[in-house]
């Protein structure tokens, strides 16, 4: 019996000996908001390693585009359909390799540029009509029609898949000839924003080939999704080549219609996705010349070229990468004495933004500019910033703590205020654990409260639960990303999850945007009139109230600005990628991913 | 009592494990007295490396590590002593009950405990702590004594179902003594000295427990443990950076903690248990 008291105790002390050894190999979950599951893979072979003898499909080095970050774990499928399809099919992900979308987004300029696309025009007030390139065609030699682009729509409509959500806001989509294509809004919900986000969204399938598949199931998308579709027919630049459990690669059509778009062939002639098991692991092979593209979060990425690697980012200097989102926490809007705006403000003040940047994510954030657009180009001119900068926040301790004086807030023996008999805390923030970059945040935001008196706990539950009290509004204070991503309806998309009230179920029911029941009729009017309007000077007008209303009443506080992607690049082998300032208008979306693919015309060996 | 206690003063390797739990406790009482900071508080950059301000560095939060390392020894103990608490208490109650009653009540106290024993109470701990919403450490604890107790449970029923059929517990039952007097005067002294044994033991596995839970990310929210501190630096990859001192120090707390505690369990085992004594 005693034996068993210490072989227990015993086991468990060899458990935390296990997790240090682990720890020690790097097995932790990356510390980005799609953390990638942790799969056991075999060492992953890169490209120098895997001698021609061992495996009759491995490419030569100078001709192959190595990437990673964008897929974890063996692929299973590469269909569209199945809701989990790999590398380079994931939905809106790498979207221009082998199937493409009717137009490309560009995170730099927020503009569509074509593709399949020719040009896209608002016909009347409920019609958006899309011209089709004539020369377009499938990888198997079948043009590319109008048919096509109803088809893959009605997708969306007939079953349950990525592209659902649209067919709200549309009412019907049709062809006009062979090379055009009327998309019809909805009368009720006529949203053009959104369904601007469709054509640059939407990829592209070969009507001639689903149709089959389609039959065949009987119709029944459980059935659909189990093809595998190892062979995609696609009308993009690239075409599967191999794949197994430890990479995917694709290799060059040489009859690519786009020539006559680009002028010429993208310069790889493959492109591998290694899977590494971990993140460490990515980031020692990059750094190491092993891959040209990363899609992975590298802390301090700085030391990489100050140890002489030629790595570069797309900004040459702080924050290095180019923001696409804004991680924020939100208020409940029922918890007493989170429900008073002057508390709120407070809390805003009292944080910490550049400790945040700098321990959460290697500094990779901008100073924080508090508004409902992000601090770049194609969104910031949707405000004048004249006009908000009255209203916004900085670090500044002594000013929040004078503000809570004034509005009769005292602090209690214990160090935390009391407003009105009620005390200003214990109130919970809250995140996924694992999310090591939201972890950090919270962290400095609890503590930065204390100098306030506001008492500040964190919380890390697992993900669901995290979700379930999201959705259901049991939170006191909850971290998320409100509409991350660069679409066509960006800042309009952002803004309507932090603000708007309608549809939004009380406390306790699922609620998918506004998570703190934050109610503002005049806001609501704004949210439902911007996708209605066209006129630039209106629109600035519209987005500068909204972006006043929400820096009064602060339901939301944005922590850091983060990358939509991260774009890093080495170029022992290839030249050339995109960077600030070449003039060259190509995005930093990881050479292929909508306008970014114009990287891969460009880079050299 | 103050014989067993005497002699006890006289095994070195109890002393040794006294000594060490003593100048522990002491260190993180008194320290955090001397050093009145908030541990919490972000004073320096992410992973510093030791020097003469910051004695054993700074985390990823670049909070002060050593202050962290004595809040974290206190929380560690304190969960321990908690659990252990929990653990015995429990174990205790159902070992009586079953070993001197006897019967239907032995047997169905029996099962449940072998039930308890089949289940990895790990597992137990794992599935409890996801499904409960708010941790601290107090309810971490009381987890962990609440899966920990079916081998003391059944170490007392052995002793207990022994012990009632002496002549001692049988005169006590002829002079009509009430069976909780029986346990508490007859049966309970006999026992007492593998009751506070069981008690080390399961104080030294709850530290553990905790600090493999805390790993695991599943332990007390807004407060710092040695687990604690070792998941935060694994979570930010402290190892990959070379900050040894994010993870190695608590580690060795861990162990130095449970080194003497079983060094104080195996001095008592010498002296009580009368096959090993000389």
């Amino acid at each position: 019996m005693k034996v068993h008291m210490i072989v227990r105790p015993m086991l468990m002390l060899l458990l935390v000996v296990s997790f240090m050894v682990a720890g020690c190999q790097g097995v932790t979950p990356p510390p980005t908001g799609e953390s990638p599951p942790n799969q056991e893979v075999t060492a992953p072979g890169g490209g120098e390693e895997t001698s021609p003898q061992e495996d009759p499909r491995a490419t030569p080095r100078n001709e192959t585009l190595y990437v990673n970050g964008l897929q974890w774990g063996a692929p299973t499928n590469f269909n569209l359909l199945s809701g989990n399809p790999a590398f380079p099919i994931n939905y809106g992900n790498s979207r221009e390799l082998i199937y493409e979308t009717l137009f490309m987004v560009n995170q730099l300029t927020g503009e569509l540029e074509p593709l399949l696309g020719t040009k896209y025009e608002w016909t009347d007030d409920l019609t958006l009509r899309v011209e089709l390139h004539p020369e377009a065609k499938w990888s198997d030699g079948q043009p590319f029609t109008s048919d096509d682009v109803v088809y893959t729509y009605k997708l969306g409509q007939r079953y349950d898949i990525n592209w659902s959500n649209f067919w709200t806001y549309i009412e019907e989509v049709s062809a006009d000839g062979e090379h055009a294509v009327d998309i019809m809004l909805n009368k009720d919900n006529p949203n053009k924003l959104t369904v601007l986000d469709s054509i640059e969204l939407i990829p592209m399938l070969p009507k001639h080939v689903w149709e089959e598949i389609e039959q065949q199931a009987g119709g029944d998308l459980a059935t659909i999704r189990k093809e595998i579709n190892d062979d995609p027919i696609g009308t993009g630049p690239y075409k599967m080549y191999y794949y197994n459990d430890q990479k995917i690669t694709i290799v060059r059509d040489d009859n690519y219609w786009g020539q006559v778009l680009f002028g010429k062939l993208p310069a790889p002639k493959y492109i591998t996705h290694v899977i590494y098991k971990d993140n460490a692991a990515g980031d020692l092979a990059f750094k190491s010349g092993q891959v040209d593209v990363s899609q992975q979060f590298i802390p301090q990425v700085w030391k990489m070229w100050e140890d002489g690697a030629p790595v570069k980012t797309y900004l040459k200097e702080e924050p290095y990468y180019v923001p696409g989102s804004m991680p924020s926490i939100f208020f409940n809007m029922s918890k007493e004495g989170l429900d008073n705006p002057d508390v709120r403000r407070a809390i805003a003040m009292s944080i910490d933004y550049g400790k945040i940047s700098e321990l959460a994510i290697s500094g990779y954030s901008a100073p924080m500019q508090p508004s409902l657009t992000l601090n770049t180009d194609a969104e910031s001119k949707y405000v004048d910033q004249a006009a908000i900068k009255p209203l916004q926040w900085t670090t500044d301790v002594e000013a929040a703590n004078a503000l809570l004086d004034s509005i009769g807030a005292a602090r209690g023996k214990d160090g935390i205020r009391v407003l009105n008999g009620v005390r200003l805390g214990p109130y919970e923030i809250e995140c996924p654990y694992g999310w090591s970059d939201w972890n950090a945040a919270l962290e400095i935001v609890a503590q930065n409260a204390k100098a306030i008196g506001v008492e500040i706990r964190t919380k890390f539950p697992e993900a669901p639960v995290w979700t379930n009290n999201l959705q259901t509004g049991k939170f006191d204070i909850i971290m998320n990303t409100p509409a991350g991503g660069v679409s066509p309806s960006q800042p309009w998309n952002r803004a309507q999850t932090i603000m708007y009230s309608k549809g939004v179920a009380p406390i306790g029911e699922m609620a998918f945007w506004n998570w703190g029941r934050y109610q503002n009729d005049r806001a609501d009017a704004i949210i439902e009139k911007i996708p209605t309007v066209t006129d630039e000077a209106e629109l600035k007008a519209l987005y500068t109230e909204l972006t006043q209303i929400w820096l009064n009443d602060i339901p939301s506080i944005p922590l850091m600005y983060r990358p939509w992607v991260f774009d890093t690049v080495n170029e022992t082998v290839w030249k050339g990628f995109p960077q600030e300032g070449d003039g060259s208008n190509i995005p930093p979306q990881i050479s292929m991913d909508g306008a970014g693919i114009k990287a891969l015309y460009q880079i050299h060996n | 009592m103050n014989h067993s206690v005497r002699i006890l003063l006289k095994s070195p390797k109890f002393m040794l494990g006294a000594v060490l739990l003593l100048l522990m406790i002491g260190v993180v009482m008194i320290y955090p007295l001397i050093n009145r900071n908030d541990p919490l508080e972000m004073i320096a950059l992410a992973y510093q490396p030791p020097d003469s301000k910051l004695l054993l560095g700074s985390d990823n939060f670049g909070r002060d590590l050593f202050l962290e390392l004595i809040y974290g020894i206190r929380t560690s103990l304190q969960v321990g002593l908690i659990a252990g608490v929990f653990a015995t208490a429990i174990g205790l109650v159902i070992g009586l009950a079953s070993g001197y009653i006897g019967g239907m009540i032995d047997n169905l106290l029996t099962a449940v405990t072998n039930i308890f024993i089949v289940i990895p109470s790990f597992v137990i701990l794992i599935l409890i702590s996801v499904s409960i919403d708010s941790r601290s450490s107090f309810v971490t604890a009381a987890i962990i004594g609440i899966t920990s107790w079916p081998w003391t449970a059944r170490a007392v029923r052995a002793q207990t179902s022994s012990l009632r059929n002496r002549d001692h517990v049988n005169i006590a039952k002829i002079s009509g003594y009430s069976t909780p007097r029986i346990i508490m005067y007859e049966i309970l002294p006999y026992i007492a000295s593998y009751v506070v044994m069981a008690f080390v033991l399961q104080m030294a596995s709850g530290i553990l427990a905790e600090a493999s839970i805390s790993m695991l990310g599943l332990g007390p929210y807004n407060t710092i443990s040695l687990g604690i501190i070792m998941n935060w630096a694994l979570v930010f990859e402290a190892p990959v950076a070379g900050a040894w001192w994010a993870f190695i120090p608590a580690a060795l707390s861990i162990a130095v903690i449970t080194f003497s505690l079983y060094m104080m369990n195996t001095g008592m085992d010498e002296i009580f248990n009368p096959k090993i004594r000389s």
